[in-house]
């Protein structure tokens, strides 16, 4: 009987495949690569790029409508049971196939140190970049007042 | 039926090729990340015209193009149909934007506050021709606040409606492929709500700004103020195999709301696009606010300006007339000579014209 998937404790499955999609691509496939060697045999199901049409909600009628196709690659593997599966921004089928693998990985319970050390320094990177990001944008703010 | 013979043909257009590219010179992977770096508003108009989101195909097809913007789009959307369409995700809300501009023009006072984020509204027009004697020029640092801007922005739409100034925005219930899609199903009219906004999220900004501004100019029935701007980041959520919602990352966005009084209550124009934008979606968001009830054939009927922003069709259609059309013009030059010949003939023995 095959059972079912691990999680990553302090990590929802949400957040960590988040955190996974924008983390740094050289770090991400540093990371993933000596991980490997310690996973039974991995089946390769899909690697391949594609398009993901983006919905958005109209906010004068509430219609959704397709803004437009957005480029992803996408990785999805097996190994003793569980799956690992990865879908990123942009046509890096490599980074795709790291994400997958640490996906693994987690799922089977393996290097779970290792994982949530690395999704807690990329989930701070991240957090860190969009604080920067917004105190520039707040440096923007107008206060507006009538005379 | 004729058809005319073209000798040298093949060696002919294969030097016009060469001679085209022979201008632009070598495309190296450095001259493609240079044109993605240093021109991010180019290539998010290009992404948006394309409908395809990826700043480093964006990239290239401008160096492989030289610029020329009208190729730019049609290898793109060209390359896109190679791709397999592996989803489609979850529809982006206008509350869950990452939003770095966020401006309103109808109320000074908006819940949240304005944000101006990256502009030039402000700027002063000088071009900065000391480069061109050799000196760089550098931006000034951007002063950080101490505190970061919410990056969630409550929607000035939603507190309109609350305050009974808009009939609130009913939420659609159809996602994924239901939602009607143009590059999927033919577009007829009157069109479905969604085809128009997916229309003009794709259109060419040329167009659009050309049949949105003579709406503004007085050529339409509604004058446009702009209740809400905002380039942001949406998120593009997809669908783990196990079932579990993520983020795979993040895209610009442009949106445009644009409003007129009618009646007792205002009414609203609506546009988005991929990337930032904001000529486009101000203009696309004027021609949907005065599409209603709009006269037949006028520039903010709902027919003539999505025929006519789409890019690929309409700068295919206009080029398509410097094409070979011997045999056709010959036919009208036929025509025209026998007229002129018969013409004679009558001014010469009327008697034989009758």
């Amino acid at each position: 009987m095959t059972r079912p998937p691990q999680s990553l404790q302090g990590w929802t499955h949400e957040a960590q495949l988040s955190v996974l999609a924008r983390a740094d691509t050289a770090r991400l496939k540093a990371f993933a690569d000596p991980l490997i060697t310690d996973l039974p045999d991995i089946s390769v199901v899909e690697n391949r790029t594609g398009l993901v049409m983006l919905p958005m909600r109209d906010t004068a009628q509430g219609t959704h409508f397709h803004l437009g196709e957005v480029l992803m690659s996408e990785a999805r593997i097996s190994a003793d049971g569980q799956e690992g599966y990865a879908m990123r921004r942009g046509r890096d089928l490599a980074a795709a196939m790291a994400m997958a693998v640490v996906d693994l990985v987690v799922a089977l319970g393996h290097a779970q140190d290792a994982c949530r050390a690395f999704l807690e320094a990329e989930a701070k990177a991240q957090s860190d970049a969009d604080t920067l990001t917004l105190r520039r944008v707040e440096a923007t703010r107008v206060d507006m007042e009538t005379f | 039926m004729a058809y005319v013979a073209t000798r040298g043909g093949e060696r002919a257009i294969e030097q016009s090729q060469r001679l085209f590219k022979a201008e632009m010179g070598t495309i190296t992977p450095e001259r493609v990340a240079e044109i993605r770096a240093a021109m991010p508003y180019l290539i998010d108009r290009v992404m948006g015209e394309a409908s395809l989101y990826d700043e480093d195909l964006a990239a290239l097809a401008l160096a492989q193009t030289g610029g020329e913007l009208y190729e730019a789009v049609l290898l793109l959307r060209a390359w896109r149909t190679t791709q397999p369409r592996i989803a489609v995700a979850e529809p982006v809300t206008q509350g869950a934007l990452f939003t770095h501009r966020r401006i309103s023009a109808a109320f000074k006072d908006i819940p949240g506050g304005q944000v101006l984020g990256p502009t030039l509204d402000y700027a002063h027009r000088i071009l900065a021709t000391e480069v061109l004697d050799g000196q760089t020029n550098s931006p000034e640092p951007v002063e950080a606040a101490a505190k970061p801007s919410p990056a969630q922005q409550p929607s000035v739409a939603a507190w309109q409606a609350e305050n009974g100034l808009l009939s609130g925005a009913v939420s659609d219930t159809l996602t994924g492929n239901d939602i009607p899609d143009v590059t999927r199903e033919p577009l007829l009219f009157p069109a479905k709500r969604a085809h128009t906004l997916q229309s003009l999220a794709r259109a060419e900004t040329g167009g659009v700004l050309a049949l949105g501004y003579a709406a503004q100019r007085g050529y339409g029935q509604a004058h446009p103020t702009v209740n809400e701007l905002r380039l942001a980041e949406a998120e593009v959520v997809v669908t783990h195999p196990r079932g579990t919602q993520f983020s795979a990352g993040r895209v610009k966005v442009s949106q445009a709301e644009v409003v007129s009084k009618k009646g007792e209550q205002l009414e609203l124009g609506f546009s988005a696009t991929l990337g930032w934008n904001e000529v486009k979606v101000i203009a696309a968001a004027t021609l949907d606010l005065n599409s209603k009830g709009a006269p037949k054939g006028s520039a903010t009927e709902e027919e003539f300006f999505l025929y006519h922003t789409e890019g690929v069709e309409s700068s295919g259609f206009c080029i398509h007339f410097k094409l070979p059309h011997y045999v056709t013009f010959q036919s009208s030059l036929d025509a025209m000579r026998d007229a002129k010949a018969k013409k004679a003939a009558k001014e010469k023995s009327p008697e034989l014209a009758e």
